[in-house]
């Protein structure tokens, strides 16, 4: 980061090619739309270049990111949640019901149960509370230590380990509600 | 609490591995004795297992992400910096800032010099036009920097606008942080107008006008404002592409 903020447009590609998934992904735990979660990835890494230099090295340069892509996240979901008319819900229940369709015509069964495992897994992140669902995104999306979720989030470790206790709690309980829809022993 | 309600609270952290020796041991222990806690356990391995699968709001595999990386490059080029950097300036950057100081201090020496009694003009062999162009020199500067100045809070302001999702109640968004900035800005304006003239600058000059006018709409808005109001107010910054003109005269007169 420090090459980029000296003006090196190869570490800023570094940079981008770097994290450009992982960051997709936390994204996508708050934008269901393939378009809105691009559309926020790309303004999300401009914003890291404009604002190069009020990154200090003391601090977490991956923090530092994911708290600009959750924020854009954010900012981007209300936007479209304020003049909209379709739920969230109702927007990935279509989707969901969509792929499931495609999938079905294409994919042999077990591998339709585990399309269908996570499609149902990542429902339910969308379903948690907005500092839980940050906690997890950060945790197993973006790969980060519970120390560096704390910082990147600013609150305490005890925060973080009470919120990531509940979630993966919640994610279960969840998860095994649909024990009777789908084919769910190993749950 | 009972002993396998107290384990139970432990057993994300166990599968996280952040807990203490000891209480690895105590859970462990716990474990190979308690069926139930053991399925407990296994169940929220298998949770945090699939949130690991790599899978799991995975985008799909096309040629955009090789590209992306490059594409997202050119268009940050094309961006103006938005903030001074001195860490990242290096010894050219830093010499031709150090002269640029020089000649300010220069300045404004000559100027403290202008209630000193001086010997006439003719006598020192001075030439008045040339240090009325080097005070023009420095007001130009100053007026340039202040409208960037001026230019990037507007900028940011309506970008925060356009966003803000403080709820006074369900219907209502507080803008009352934005209408102080609003205020802010406009002292700014008026700060500028009150300065001299400075050509080249009129293209900025008239969109400063056109932001001064948002601004003092916007300054006059009630702090809980419907979202129909803001979406009104969002029309008139589209429509009047306030956003892509100060990105365009910003890096002009950058």
């Amino acid at each position: 980061m420090k090459r980029v903020q000296q003006g090196d447009m190869h570490a800023y590609q570094e940079i981008v090619q770097r994290y450009q998934r992982k960051v997709y992904r936390v994204i996508s735990t708050y934008l269901h739309n393939r378009e809105d979660a691009l559309e926020v990835l790309q303004d999300t890494f401009l914003k890291v270049y404009t604002a190069r230099s009020t990154w200090e090295s003391r601090f977490s340069f991956a923090g530092w990111l994911y708290r600009i892509a959750i924020n854009a996240s954010i900012d981007r979901f209300r936007r479209a949640d304020r003049g909209h008319t379709a739920s969230l819900e109702d927007v990935m229940e279509s989707q969901i019901h969509q792929s499931a369709t495609v999938a079905a015509s294409v994919d042999p069964l077990s591998k339709l149960r585990g399309q269908e495992r996570r499609r149902l897994l990542e429902k339910a992140v969308r379903r948690l509370p907005q500092r839980q669902r940050e906690v997890v995104s950060l945790r197993f999306f973006a790969e980060m230590k519970l120390e560096e979720v704390a910082a990147a989030l600013d609150c305490p470790l005890g925060t973080v380990k009470s919120n990531l206790h509940k979630a993966v709690m919640g994610l279960k309980e969840m998860m095994l509600k649909q024990k009777g829809v789908l084919d769910y022993e190993q749950l | 609490m009972s002993s396998c309600e107290t384990f139970r609270e432990l057993l994300v952290f166990h599968a996280e591995g952040v807990l203490a020796p000891e209480s690895i041991r105590q859970v462990e222990e716990h474990l190979a004795s308690c069926a139930a806690c053991r399925q407990e356990s296994e169940q929220i391995g298998r949770i945090r297992g699939w949130l690991k699968e790599p899978e799991l709001f995975e985008p799909e595999q096309d040629l955009a992400w090789e590209l992306l990386p490059g594409k997202l490059a050119g268009r940050a080029a094309s961006l103006p910096s938005r903030r001074w950097n001195l860490a990242g300036l290096g010894l050219p950057q830093w010499a031709m800032g150090a002269a640029a100081i020089a000649a300010l201090a220069c300045g404004l020496i000559w100027m403290m010099r202008l209630h000193v009694p001086r010997p006439p003009a003719a006598a020192i062999g001075l030439a008045g036009s040339g240090n009325a162009a080097f005070l023009d020199r420095v007001h130009t500067v100053y007026t340039r920097e202040a409208t960037v100045q001026y230019l990037d809070g507007c900028h940011a302001l309506l970008l925060d606008l356009a966003s803000t999702a403080r709820k006074c109640d369900r219907n209502h968004f507080d803008v009352s942080l934005e209408i102080a900035r609003a205020r802010q800005l406009l002292q700014q304006k008026r700060m500028i107008d009150a300065g001299p003239s400075v050509p080249n600058l009129e293209q900025a000059r008239s969109l400063c006008d056109d932001l001064e006018r948002f601004l003092v709409n916007l300054s006059t808005s009630r702090e809980c404002e419907s979202g129909d109001a803001l979406q009104l107010m969002e029309r008139s910054i589209e429509r009047g592409q306030l956003l892509l003109r100060i990105h365009v005269v910003s890096s002009d007169i950058s």
